[in-house]
């Protein structure tokens, strides 16, 4: 895999131990070529060819595939896995996409903003200790949970459900798969039990709400969405936003913590809310690549791309792309959008809610928690793949 | 109806093309294409494409 012109393609040992994805060994990369070369395939380290191949006809989503390469072909969870919206490609795609769009309107997600700035305020007046608080266990992760709880119309103090299933759920995504079935299977169990009810209860008592609009879902001449299809979807919502929206939040404090002179402007004018998330995600996105498959042999750029070969494209080496972007971080600053929500047909479809609960908590979070530091005793997801804190203690002059 | 996109912000995602196929579409280049002046008949899927665009780059007019 040869690019004219250019006379060594970088390579990138993505298992190594102390492989990092957003190192200066993959930006010194991104200065010799647009790709790397890895052991699964190939990384797209530019903005200009990330943006592109997102949204290329010739290649599909990546993941489809997962479970099998780890031994998973039958059973509960390789049956909701193939159900994933995210695994679908072409028509059938697009009619799940046509009927679940509606339920994710901006319209719709604008009335909770209020349900989200009474959520933060009173996570962040009840810290345990003034001053200080473990971020994630004390914000982020609640501040995630109840949001979906919010959105499906069930008693936020269920929180800890969606936490705690979503998290089992996860462990699918790891290398140990095979050995977590049974637990992941069991906490599928209980989520699907869960919707099944949520979906019963809105049918016989249609309300203006989230849930109500995915179970009425019309759209032409598209076949509604059975009972089954709508548990399969509700559960993909709970799992999809509830571990994303907490490590992007513990991501933001992280940039914010090295930055504190935008920490004090975003305090001051809390209408940055929005273009802090962006320039967040731009720099620090939780969602570290995107994985794409060629569908079909095709050349790129010079490259020939061989039919079942995966891509991974790296959104925090194309969001700090200097051929794009001027260095630091500024929240006030015009930038072109990142990519750390995906983009083409499987943009991601809670974006509206995403980008509207964290503009909502973080001027709050500014204001009060002032002089952000991070404490000794963080825990992180390894730099790859999705990323965030586990842990984040931080200490903070408290605000009013 | 009137349908203009701000073509400074389209990101050539294509989502208005899943939600109204008969008035926007994605070419074989990759970049967005559509209708200026659909029939209303067309109105509630130009609408719900306007509501799904990530960038928010659709304007409808009467
Ligand atoms: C900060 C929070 C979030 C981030 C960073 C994020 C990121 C992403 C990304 C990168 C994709 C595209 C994946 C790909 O193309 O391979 C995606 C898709 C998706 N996201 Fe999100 N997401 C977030 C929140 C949410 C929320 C709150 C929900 C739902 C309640 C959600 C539901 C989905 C769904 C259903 C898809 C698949 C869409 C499709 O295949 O058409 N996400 N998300």
């Amino acid at each position: 895999m040869q690019a004219p012109g250019s006379t060594t393609i970088p390579a990138l040992d993505v298992n190594a131990p102390d492989f990092s994805i957003t190192s200066p060994e993959v930006h010194a990369a991104r200065e010799e070529s647009w790709y790397a070369t890895t052991p699964y395939g190939i990384a797209v380290l530019r903005y200009e060819q990330v943006s592109r191949l997102l949204k290329h006809p010739k290649l599909r989503q990546g993941s489809v595939s997962w479970p099998a390469h780890h031994g998973v072909t039958e059973g509960p969870f390789a049956e909701w896995f193939a159900s994933w919206i995210l695994n679908k490609e072409g028509d059938e795609h697009h009619r799940l996409r046509r009927l679940m769009n509606p339920a994710f309107s901006p319209k719709l997600i604008g009335g909770l903003v209020p349900r989200f700035q009474a959520l933060a305020t009173e996570l962040i007046d009840n810290f345990e200790q003034p001053g200080q608080c473990e971020f994630v266990s004390e914000f982020a992760e609640p501040y995630a949970a109840r949001v979906i709880a919010i959105m499906l119309g069930i008693p936020e103090e269920e929180w800890p459900i969606i936490a705690r299933e979503s998290v089992t759920i996860g462990l699918a995504l790891g290398v140990t798969i095979r050995e977590d079935l049974p637990e992941i299977e069991a906490a599928l169990k209980n989520l699907y039990a869960y919707c099944d009810d949520l979906i019963a209860d809105r049918r016989a008592n249609p309300r203006e709400d989230f849930v109500t609009a995915l179970v009425n879902a019309a759209h032409g001449d598209d076949a509604r969405l059975s009972d089954t299809e709508l548990r399969d979807a509700m559960v993909l919502l709970i799992f999809g936003g509830f571990d994303t929206t907490r490590n992007q939040l513990g991501l933001a404090m992280q940039t914010f913590a090295q930055n504190p002179d935008q920490w004090a402007l975003l305090a001051e004018q809390p209408e940055l809310g929005r273009a802090a998330v962006e320039e967040v995600m731009r720099v620090n996105p939780t969602v570290r690549w995107v994985t794409r498959e060629v569908l079909e042999d095709f050349e790129y750029e010079g490259v020939e791309l061989k039919a079942g070969t995966t891509l991974h494209l790296y959104t925090e080496s194309a969001g700090t792309d200097p051929r794009v972007f001027e260095g630091g971080f500024d929240i006030a600053a015009e930038r072109k959008p990142h990519y750390g929500f995906g983009g083409g047909a499987h943009h991601c479809l809670g974006h509206f809610v995403a980008r509207s609960d964290m503009s909502e908590a973080l001027p709050l979070l500014a204001r009060k928690m002032r002089d952000l530091q991070l404490l000794p005793g963080s825990e992180w997801l390894p730099d790859s793949g999705n990323t965030g804190p586990m842990r984040l203690p931080i200490a903070f002059t408290p605000g009013n | 109806m009137k349908v203009t996109v701000d073509m400074t912000l389209c990101e050539d995602h294509g989502q208005c093309a899943i939600a109204a196929p008969e008035v926007f579409r994605i070419n074989d280049d990759g970049h967005l294409e559509y209708e200026g002046e659909p029939s209303d008949e067309l109105e509630e899927y130009v609408e719900e494409a306007a509501d799904v665009c990530p960038v928010q780059a659709i304007l409808l007019g009467a």
